[in-house]
């Protein structure tokens, strides 16, 4: 039953592209491609949640009909990951059946939804595939089909730019991965999961290492961890809204599902560095995420870089589990990789909420920048709602989803104090100030996006001007949002099928008990701060509506309020090390410094990771080939030469080895 | 009967917490060499505001006047963690200090909001400020609290109390000194005290908290005012707990609770004391000199855990 189920979900995604161009011309069959997606997904949904929460494995095996081995199969990592994919696509198409719709015509609405089912396709390609064939096929595609979907709106000089930063580190990444998986060849030469899974046993430390480290670069650079972000910021927010809200939430959460694949279930337990490796990794990219999203105001740009930031959370808790593991603490590792785990689901959730909510803004308010924005909470009272309810979940606050998972992080750091290591018990402990660092600072991030954008008074006419989106938009986000409440008011609900899914890949796990005891303390706080707001906010306070007082000027205007920039620059002067900004002022005329006629001011952030990391990278690329070039000379002799010589060079190379 | 003293216990923390406030500014005014108001004075102004009318600007939303009571209602919260008569809270056994720090994190977050809601400059500006405070305020808390959970092997607040009441006060390690300095300063930071930000500036170039409630009045600013004093007094109860807990009641009987009702008390107006002496002889810190402040405090949190680890 769920195996047909499963096979028609996979049939209708490919349907959608076909049924989209032949109905094309028929105005009145707009709604069928949106609606079969829809509906498959939903497909998608049930059979990834049946086999997640009952631990049932399905598999789906194409061998015979392909040139290599092309296998799925489903157990509980890939159903997790499945429904992961499925909860954040069913509202991301339910509110692009609407925005799609309303922005795109023509050729680009019929490629977006060619496009989008076979992007999700690809992402559903990878987390279930068997066979490394099958699972590069998807790896790849997932990149082409997501280059593809960002095309469509648009190419100019600087996209195209942006889209080739893309796929370079796309292939990059790709290359380190396929290398890991080339390293399996000698013991496990069919490249069949359960077949590397059996191998590792006979392959030398030394491989395994190096399996390690290509994993962890070539699923890095898809996740975004810096340095190997680059690509995030520039490509996540020039892709078409609802393919941005797909890219964050559940693109980066393949290369996560990627990396714990290899770190956790084929390699099994390695020495403690690899942890510390992307613990520390993690934890920059964190800190480092959150400050960058906080010196931005383009909203979709900011969420990229919280994207960084959440993908340093995980990495920190798998990194954490990595060195539980090889200290020989399944159960702690366990917790950690709970941690981990849950937080791809709920980064997926109020990510994939964020990012619907920044196309309502530009729905209705025409534009992403937060210094145009103000009020818009009094203008669109779902959306701000929803959006309200995803700031407080990536903040981490309580009785929603974000804090769960970093709670479970937070105690796994705790637990680490009884390892008998003195490198563990006090690494992991002082992460937890890293962690406690990062999240106060994605909470003054949301608190600047929240209160610029939806509170206080509108900065532009377009943002007085808002109205509310389309009710199916606006279903879309309020899913999400009671995705966001639920996880956070009744974490068992996932926490118990999730650590049996670590039970299966990891030896020696179980439910920690810390897990439960949150489970039992969480609903008794909700109960009571809801009872206590109802109670008070059932007292009748009288209210009087009344200007505030302008300190004798005239009125208040939406110049005198604090901006996004204002509002972030304590917190930007404080990290102004991780900024490095680059700032002119320049005043005119230059004769008359006290008595301006016009100032203006510019001030330019380039990450230093550019400067510093890839420009001496890519100069030294260039120069390596400008030198190369000599040997292209364009005369025939000469090439007959070399093909001389390295004929030469394969004979006597072939003589003596 | 747990049950009731565990409610008799939160109802106190609720209740009592605008005195805490006015026995401080009552200390103070001495200090200063003036008479200085009432120590109930603190009720009385609760009582005015709660009988006027919330002034709200026309263009806020329902967030405006939700923050503060989401404020009040996490902060009564906050205080059914901390033991205060007995070893034990409501929501103590489980209820571990990342809960504890997280919940009072909730109620600021919502001030933040309903402070940008009222769309003048000064909403931002507090917000702006009271945001760079709590971020860097977060990591000591909580490294500081980590360090004592590494000690007494629980994060349970209630079984850290407990586990500190088993101890010798003379016997007690370093890292309970440590732990304390970073969570004193730490607390001075939350509560918006002098030399972090003065509760009773109104100038526009130093103010932090009250820049934030410049906009708010009536019941609201009431709610705010006292779920502000219920936090000051949910973290010096803490204090208490974790670093002078003996004396709490061992057992039911009448005494035994009078007693530790007595005692609590001479504590808590030891450190009411203590933070009026700081505030009177401590000048208010330029705000970009907050950083070092906390930066101490997280310095001293760290080397809390580092010795923990160590020790073992």
């Amino acid at each position: 039953m769920t195996q047909a189920a499963f096979n028609s979900f996979l049939v209708a995604l490919l349907l959608v592209p076909a049924v989209t161009f032949i109905l094309r011309r028929w105005k009145k069959a707009r709604v069928i491609p949106s609606s079969l997606l829809l509906l498959s997904l939903i497909t998608g949904l049930f059979v990834a949640g049946i086999s997640f929460w009952s631990g049932k494995h399905l598999a789906v095996d194409l061998s015979q009909w392909t040139p290599f081995p092309f296998a799925l199969s489903i157990d509980r990592l890939s159903a997790f990951f499945l429904f992961l994919i499925c909860v954040v696509a069913v509202p991301v198409t339910l509110f692009s059946s609407s925005y799609i719709e309303r922005h795109y015509a023509g050729a680009r609405r019929d490629w977006l939804w060619s496009l989008l089912p076979l992007f999700l396709m690809s992402m559903v390609l990878v987390v279930t595939a068997s066979s490394a064939f099958a699972f590069l096929f998807g790896w790849e595609l997932m990149t082409l089909f997501s280059a593809g979907l960002i095309v469509v709106d648009g190419d100019s000089q600087e996209r195209r730019h942006n889209i080739f930063i893309y796929l370079l580190m796309m292939h990059a990444g790709a290359a380190a991965v396929v290398a890991a998986f080339l390293l399996f060849v000698p013991q496990a030469p069919a490249l069949d999961f359960a077949q590397m899974r059996t191998s590792i046993a006979l392959m030398p430390q030394s491989f395994r290492t190096a399996v390690f480290l290509l994993a962890f670069t070539g699923f890095g650079t898809k996740a975004g961890i810096i340095p190997l972000h680059l690509w995030l910021p520039k490509a996540h927010p020039i892709a078409p809204t609802p393919v941005s809200a797909l890219m964050s939430a559940v693109m980066l959460k393949t290369a996560i599902y990627g990396f714990v694949r290899f770190g956790f279930d084929f390699l099994g337990p390695g020495p403690a560095w690899w942890g510390y490796l992307v613990l520390v990794a993690g934890g920059f990219s964190g800190v480092l995420g959150i400050l960058y999203a906080i010196g931005e105001h383009d909203l979709k740009r900011l969420l990229a870089y919280s994207s960084v930031e959440n993908i340093g959370i995980i990495y920190l808790a798998l990194g954490t589990g990595l060195v539980f593991q090889a200290n020989h603490a399944p159960i702690w590792a366990t917790l950690a990789l709970l941690a981990g785990l849950l937080h791809c689901l709920n980064h997926a959730i109020f990510k994939g909420l964020l990012f619907l909510g920044a196309g309502a803004i530009s729905d209705s308010a025409h534009t992403l920048d937060l210094e145009e924005l103000g009020g818009l909470l009094k203008r669109m009272r779902i959306t701000g709602t929803a959006f309200l309810i995803a700031c407080c979940s990536i903040a981490g606050l309580p009785l929603l989803n974000g804090f769960v998972s970093e709670w479970l992080l937070f105690r796994s750091f705790l637990a680490a104090s009884g390892l008998t290591t003195l490198t563990g018990a006090t690494m992991l402990p002082l992460a937890a100030g890293v962690l406690a660092l990062v999240g106060g600072l994605a909470a003054a991030c949301f608190a600047k996006v929240y209160g610029v954008a939806f509170l206080g008074r509108p900065r532009s006419d377009e943002a007085e001007t808002a109205c509310e989106v389309p009710r199916p938009m606006q279903i879309g986000m309020v899913l999400l949002a009671a995705a966001c409440v639920v996880i956070g008011v009744a974490p068992g609900l996932v926490l118990a099928p999730l650590s049996a899914t670590v039970q299966e890949f990891l030896p020696g796990a179980a439910m920690p008990q810390e897990a439960a005891s949150l489970s039992a303390v969480i609903p008794w706080i909700a109960l009571s701060v809801a009872v206590l707001v109802l109670a008070i906010a059932s007292v009748r306070r009288i209210k009087r509506l009344t200007p505030t007082w302008a300190c004798g000027l005239p009125a208040l205007n939406s110049r005198m309020q604090y901006t996004a920039t204002a509002f972030s620059k304590p917190l930007r002067q404080v990290f102004s090390r991780a900024y490095k900004p680059n700032r002119t002022v320049e005043v005119l005329p230059a004769d008359q410094p006290y008595f301006p006629a016009s100032i203006s001011y510019r001030s330019v952030r380039t990450t230093s990771f550019e400067k510093s990391l890839y420009q001496p990278a890519i100069d030294a690329v260039v120069i390596t080939a400008h030198r190369l070039r000599r040997l292209q000379t364009g005369n025939m002799q000469v090439y007959l030469l070399y093909i001389f010589a390295a004929l030469i060079a394969l004979l006597m190379f072939m003589r003596w080895s | 009967m747990t049950i009731a003293i565990n409610v008799v216990q939160v109802l106190m923390l609720v209740l009592m917490a605008p005195l805490v406030r006015g026995v401080i500014a009552r200390i103070k005014a001495r200090i200063q060499n003036r008479r200085g108001a009432s120590v109930l004075r603190p009720y009385s102004d609760l009582a005015k505001l709660f009988h006027k009318e919330d002034l709200v600007p026309p263009s806020a939303s329902f967030v405006f006047r939700l923050a503060p009571v989401v404020m009040f209602a996490v902060t009564v919260v906050a205080a059914a963690f901390i033991p205060v008569l007995r070893s034990s809270a409501l929501l103590g056994i489980r209820g571990d200090f990342f809960i504890l720090v997280y919940v009072l994190a909730l109620g600021r977050f919502f001030l933040l909001l309903g402070a940008m809601d009222g769309g003048s400059s000064f909403g931002g500006m507090g917000a702006s400020r009271e945001v760079l405070v709590s971020t860097l305020a977060e990591t000591p808390l909580l490294l500081a609290l980590m360090s004592l959970a590494m000690v007494a092997h629980t994060a349970s607040i209630e079984k850290m109390v407990l586990w500190t009441t088993g101890q010798d006060f003379f016997e007690l390690s370093a890292v309970h000194a440590l732990a304390f300095a970073a969570m004193a300063l730490v607390a001075i930071a939350e509560t918006g005290r002098i030399p972090v930000d003065n509760p009773t500036t109104h100038l526009e170039l130093t103010m932090i908290h009250e820049a934030m409630v410049l906009e708010y009045s009536g019941p609201s600013l009431a709610l705010i005012e006292w779920a502000g004093a219920i936090k000051l007094t949910v973290i010096m109860a803490l204090l208490v707990g974790l670093f002078l807990p003996w004396g709490m009641a061992a057992t039911f009987s009448l005494p035994a609770v009078a007693i530790a009702l007595v005692l609590w008390l001479v504590k808590l107006g030891g450190m009411a004391l203590a933070l009026a002496l700081v505030e009177s002889s401590v000048a208010k810190l330029r705000m970009y000199l907050v950083p070092d402040f906390l930066g101490v405090a997280s310095a001293l949190a760290i080397l809390a855990v580092v010795f923990t680890a160590l020790m073992r």
